[in-house]
């Protein structure tokens, strides 16, 4: 491991180190012992084919959160419209998977990907859009859309694509077809592997190809990139059009792969944890894989964790709160490391805000 | 670098002083061994003071009264861990596991199948098909809204009552309404109602209080003077309003929402309970006892106490609400002709 790599480790490592220590504290105030709670917490998560493909399941879409946020972020763009995008990535991948028969699982599967994943384009452009021809900030507009989105979703499961058989009273799609579903290899959802390869496609683009240099040019230094002859606004509004297909395709995958359908209300909050992953990862694509197992691997652990030790599952969003302090906070881990100033790189947020 | 760990180091030895303690005391944990009765709860917590925790205090009683058994809970996060969380109880060996709400109705079915050996009851699950193995705790909301309605059409001044509602897409909800709108016209023929259900789908028609409270807002413009909330969040956004309104009345549903909304002591004269803790507990017993009958089976309904209002209900007004009760235990009463 080269000196830098361990330099940009260092501080989310530190962060989940003292984010345990301090949640064993808290085990220790509500009188249960951490060492249970953090071994049973481990065997949910990893202790046999049944919680390693519950983990797994559960960092798929917080792969695709994370890439959708530190895409955008690469380009100076602060995305918060994952949940919205993840939405209506859900519900159009749904339809198509239920709502069309007979094809082979090598075209159906794809079509409904494609459907949640253009659907997911469409919601991040418009903000992406609006925001390179009227200035409007993608902060603002993104998270009207994820109103709109949930209400649109809402309505969709509802009435024209609501599952009426038997006396199913709730908001959801039918089935999809076997054609459209994910199919799992042992304790491996294919969703998930899904994920790592478009996270590696992330980080290629980004680091090897000319529009991946454009975007970070245009996140670095708008009016740099402007002067050197790069359209800035096509680039901020593909890039945000990019971060809600990724988005999309966790909803897509949620549908296909998961829940097997639609439902309004299961997905709620799913695309906001995007945004803790893409911190914890440091807005890095291949970063987002490891965060997003970490994160995984506690709430699939969380309930036995609950149940063996008696802890309340709510001290997992406390640790994950904490670590995401310490990540967004590095002078205390820094000053803890003893590392100098600028020996790990700082994460620029705040690209998007005021300067638009 | 090695300089920089050892400064961390020094940090976690700290830490670990701390809980070193802790972690010699126990070990295990968990529930294993013994009678063990399992709860889950739908995505809220055991002490929600309401569904959930009338659950659990079931649960906890119907062990209290079995030797050596316990009782354990666990909330569940989000819906997608159902059937997960059900799993955890059967792997440790429980023998009666109790699933709190609707929502859970499915993954509760599933896995009364696969596991014949364990007894389950689906609090508020209505059962198309019984199993032998799995009893849906349901409630004769109609005669819990036919008490409170007969109790509002002897109170009401103005003669028009209303009545916040949740969905109509879910029965209970239905039979709330009916039962009150026809409780009021047994005890005051000369009564009008105005009830209004939430429009929107499952996912919004709890969760409405903003829209609880305009509706409410609307029957006391039209001269209603006692209102029923039966809905969730919604029914409570309609309480609180009323409870703004001088001179007005509420009723509370499910439990006694004296002390779920305290903001509604201005207004809250009684609430149209479910007693789904006595529901649980009694079914556990009957469980361990190996009488319990697969299928459905219909729990006790109430009226919540008056508290503040006591003074308010007469002595006639109770005689008569006796008399409905009576009424109802026995048939004589159809809270839905």
């Amino acid at each position: 491991m080269s000196r830098s790599t361990l330099r940009s480790v260092a501080v989310p490592l530190a962060a989940v180190i003292l984010g345990l220590l301090i949640g064993a504290l808290l085990i220790v105030s509500q009188g249960a012992s951490p060492v249970t709670a953090y071994s049973s917490l481990i065997q949910g998560g990893l202790g046999d084919g049944d919680a390693l493909l519950r983990t797994l399941q559960k960092a798929t879409p917080l792969i695709f959160g994370g890439l959708a946020v530190a895409f955008a972020f690469k380009a100076g763009l602060f995305n918060i419209g994952g949940q919205g995008q993840l939405l209506v990535g859900a519900v159009f991948a749904a339809a198509v998977g239920f709502g069309v028969d007979g094809l082979p699982t090598f075209i159906h599967l794809p079509a409904a990907l494609i459907a949640g994943a253009l659907a997911g384009a469409i919601w991040g452009g418009i903000a992406g859009a609006l925001k390179a021809t009227t200035g409007a900030h993608e902060v603002i507009v993104t998270i009207m859309l994820n109103f709109v989105a949930g209400n649109l979703t809402d309505w969709l499961s509802a009435n024209p694509w609501k599952d009426n058989s038997g006396n199913n009273i709730v908001a959801r799609t039918p089935l999809v077809e076997d054609s459209a579903t994910i199919p799992t290899l042992g304790a491996v959802p294919v969703g998930f592997l899904l994920a790592v390869i478009t996270a590696i496609g992330c980080w290629m683009i980004l680091e090897r190809s000319t529009y991946g240099f454009e975007v970070r040019s245009v996140g670095q230094n708008r009016n740099a990139a402007h002067y050197a002859g790069i359209k800035v606004g096509w680039t901020m509004a593909s890039t945000m059009a990019v971060a809600g297909t990724l988005a999309a395709l966790g909803g897509a995958v949620e549908s296909l792969g998961v829940d097997g359908r639609f439902e309004a209300g299961v997905n709620v909050g799913l695309g906001f944890e995007g945004i803790t992953i893409a911190l914890l990862a440091r807005a890095n694509p291949l970063g987002v894989i490891p965060a997003a197992l970490l994160v995984g691997l506690m709430e699939a652990g969380a309930s036995r964790m609950q149940f063996k030790a008696g802890v309340a599952p709510e001290l997992i969003d406390v640790i994950q709160a904490l670590i995401l302090f310490f990540v967004a906070a590095p002078m205390i881990v820094r000053w803890l490391l003893r590392m100098r100033q600028g020996d790990s790189e700082q994460l620029r947020l705040g690209a998007g805000w005021g300067n638009s | 670098m090695a300089s920089k760990w050892r400064h961390l180091l020094a940090v976690l030895a700290i830490f670990g002083l701390f809980t070193a303690a802790a972690c010699s005391s126990d070990d295990g944990g968990g529930v294993s061994g013994g009678y063990t009765i399992g709860l889950v709860t739908d995505t809220g917590k055991v002490d929600d003071k309401s569904f959930n925790q009338s659950a659990w205090e079931g649960a906890q009683n119907g062990a209290g009264n079995i030797l050596g058994a316990t009782a354990s809970y666990i909330e569940t996060e989000e819906s997608k861990d159902y059937a997960n969380n059900i799993q955890l109880f059967l792997d440790d060996g429980a023998k009666i596991i109790v699933t709190v709400g609707f929502g859970l109705g499915g993954a509760t079915i599933e896995a009364a199948q696969a596991n014949p050996d364990v007894l389950f009851i689906g609090v508020d699950q209505w059962q198309n098909e019984a199993l032998p193995n799995l009893v849906g705790l349901m409630f004769p909301e109609a005669n819990a809204g036919f008490m409170a309605g007969a109790l509002a059409g002897m109170l009401t001044e103005t003669n028009i009552v209303g009545a916040v509602l949740g969905t109509d897409l879910v029965p209970p909800v239905v039979f709330f309404k009916e039962g009150w709108e026809n409780g009021a016209r047994y005890t005051n023929p000369e009564v009008q109602t105005i009830s209004t259900y939430h429009p929107g789908g499952l996912d919004v028609a709890f969760g409405d209080p903003e829209w609880g409270a305009t509706t409410a807002r609307q029957a006391l413009d039209q001269g209603a003077d006692i209102i029923f909330g039966a809905g969730g969040a919604t029914g409570n956004g309609a309480l609180i309003e009323v409870a703004g309104e001088a001179g007005a009345l509420c009723v509370g549903v499910d439990q006694d929402q004296w002390f779920t909304v305290p903001e509604a002591h201005p207004c809250l004269v009684t609430s149209a309970m479910k007693l789904i803790n006595i529901g649980v507990a009694h079914l556990i017993a009957e469980a361990y006892a190996g009488t319990m009958e697969g299928g459905n089976y219909f729990g006790e309904v109430g009226l919540a106490p008056f508290h503040d209002f006591d003074g308010v209900v007469t002595s006639e007004m109770r005689s008569t609400l006796e008399e409905v009760m009576a009424g109802l235990a026995d048939g004589s009463i159809n809270p839905m002709p």
